[in-house]
C-alpha cells in the first residue's frame, strides 16, 4: 500500500509542482514579491476540500459527467492563464501594472492546480480514515510522495533560476507553453470521456516505445500531457494550443514595434 | 497572422460543434465489490462506443484507471459513475482500481 500511495500522490503532487516550479522562477526573475505564493496555495487548498467534499454531488451534474466537466473547467482555465501570462511576460515592460497582472494570472493557475490535484489525494486519502491500520502507511506514503514531488519541483526552480538571465524568460516561457498544451490536450479528453466531444480512433500507438505508466511516461505526461494514444483531435489541440501563444506574441510584438517607430 | 488566427479559430470551432454522435450508445455495466470489478471480464462490441457505468457498491471511494483506454475517472463510495469508452479496435483493454490496484483489476474485451 505504500509504494501505491507513493505513486498516486507523487502523480497529483508532480502537475502542479512543474506549473509552480516554473511560475515560482519567472516571479523571482521579474521581483514579483512572495505575496502571491501564500494567497495561491491557500485558495487552492480551500478549493480543493470543497471539491473534494463535493465530488459526489459533483459527479452527478450534466447527466454524470460533472466531474469530468468541471476538472476540463479547471485545465482550460490553467491554460487560459499561463497562455495570457506567457504572452504578457514576452511583449510587455516589465512595470508595476505588468507585474499586477502576471501575479493575478500566476495566483489563478497555482490555486487551480492545486485544486484539481489536491481534490484527489484528499479524495483517496479519506478513503482510508475508516481503516486505522492502513492509515500509517498511506499518511506515511503521501510524504514521502509529496517530498519527491516537492524535490522535482525544486530541481526544475534551480534549474530555471540559474539560467543566464537572457535565457530565463525564453526558457520559461517555451516550458509553460508545453505544459499549457499538455493541459489543453487533456481538457480535450476529459471532454471525449464525457461525451460532449467525438470519440475517435487514435491516430497512433506509441506504447510500446514509451509506455504512460513508466517513469518517463509520467514526467513527459506531466509536462508535455505525453499520451501513447491521442485522437486527431486531442493531437489537433495539441498543437493548436503549443501555436497559440507564440503566434499572439508574434502579434503583439509587431503591434508595440509599430507603436514605437 | 490574423488571418492565420481566424483559420484556427474556425477549424477549432468547427471542431467542437461537431459534437457527440446523435446515436445512444450500448450501456455495459460493473460493479466494484470488496475493491473486486465484478465481473472482472467485459466483452464489448468493437468499433462502436460504449456507456460504461461502474456502481462502487463499497463504501471507499475508487478511481477506474486504464491507460489503454485512456480514461480516469474518481467514483466515491456507494455512487455510481458513467464513463464512455471507444469505439475500440478488436482487442484485449486492461483497466484497475488506482486506488487499490492490487486486487481491483479487471478487461474489457473488444470483439
Amino acid at each position: 500500500m505504500l509504494l501505491t500511495t507513493v505513486i498516486i500522490i507523487l502523480r497529483e503532487f508532480l502537475e502542479a509542482a512543474l506549473i509552480f516550479s516554473v511560475l515560482l522562477a519567472i516571479g523571482r526573475y521579474l521581483g514579483i514579491g512572495s505575496a502571491w505564493i501564500g494567497r495561491a496555495i491557500g485558495l487552492g487548498a480551500l478549493g480543493g476540500i470543497l471539491f473534494a467534499g463535493n465530488t459526489g454531488r459533483v459527479s452527478e451534474w450534466f447527466d454524470g459527467v460533472g466531474q469530468e466537466v468541471l476538472n476540463a473547467t479547471l485545465q482550460i482555465g490553467i491554460f487560459a492563464c499561463l497562455t495570457g501570462f506567457a504572452v504578457l511576460f514576452c511583449t510587455q515592460p516589465n512595470g508595476a501594472e505588468n507585474r499586477r497582472r502576471l501575479m493575478i494570472l500566476m495566483t489563478i493557475s497555482v490555486a487551480f492546480a492545486i485544486t484539481r490535484e489536491g481534490s484527489e489525494i484528499l479524495i483517496y486519502i479519506s478513503g482510508f480514515l475508516s481503516a486505522p491500520d492502513m492509515l500509517t502507511p498511506i499518511l506515511l506514503g503521501a510524504l514521502v510522495g509529496a517530498a519527491i514531488g516537492t524535490s522535482v519541483g525544486a530541481l526544475v526552480f534551480y534549474a530555471l533560476s540559474s539560467l543566464a538571465r537572457t535565457w530565463t524568460p525564453w526558457i520559461s516561457a517555451f516550458v509553460l507553453a508545453l505544459v499549457a498544451a499538455g493541459l489543453a490536450s487533456q481538457a480535450c479528453l476529459l471532454l471525449i470521456q464525457a461525451d460532449w466531444l467525438p470519440s475517435q480512433t487514435p491516430l497512433w500507438n506509441s506504447s510500446y516505445w514509451l509506455a504512460e505508466d513508466s517513469v518517463t511516461g509520467q514526467l513527459l505526461y506531466a509536462l508535455i500531457g505525453y499520451e501513447a494514444t491521442p485522437t486527431p483531435l486531442q493531437a489537433g489541440i495539441w498543437f493548436c494550443a503549443l501555436l497559440l501563444p507564440a503566434i499572439l506574441i508574434a502579434v503583439m510584438g509587431r503591434f508595440g514595434g509599430r507603436q514605437t517607430t | 497572422m490574423r488571418r492565420l488566427i481566424t483559420i484556427l479559430c474556425c477549424g477549432l470551432v468547427a471542431m467542437l460543434a461537431t459534437g457527440p454522435a446523435a446515436a445512444k450508445p450500448p450501456i455495459v455495466e460493473i460493479e466494484i465489490r470488496n475493491h473486486l470489478f465484478i465481473p472482472s471480464e467485459l466483452v464489448v462490441p468493437a468499433n462502436t462506443k460504449i456507456k460504461l457505468v461502474v456502481y462502487n457498491r463499497d463504501p471507499t471511494p475508487e478511481e477506474f484507471e486504464s491507460y489503454e483506454l485512456n480514461r480516469e475517472k474518481i467514483i466515491v463510495g456507494k455512487q455510481k459513475a458513467i464513463v464512455f469508452i471507444g469505439p475500440l479496435k478488436p482487442g484485449t483493454y486492461p483497466f484497475f482500481g488506482e486506488f487499490h490496484p492490487k486486487t481491483a483489476q479487471g478487461t474489457i474485451v473488444a470483439r
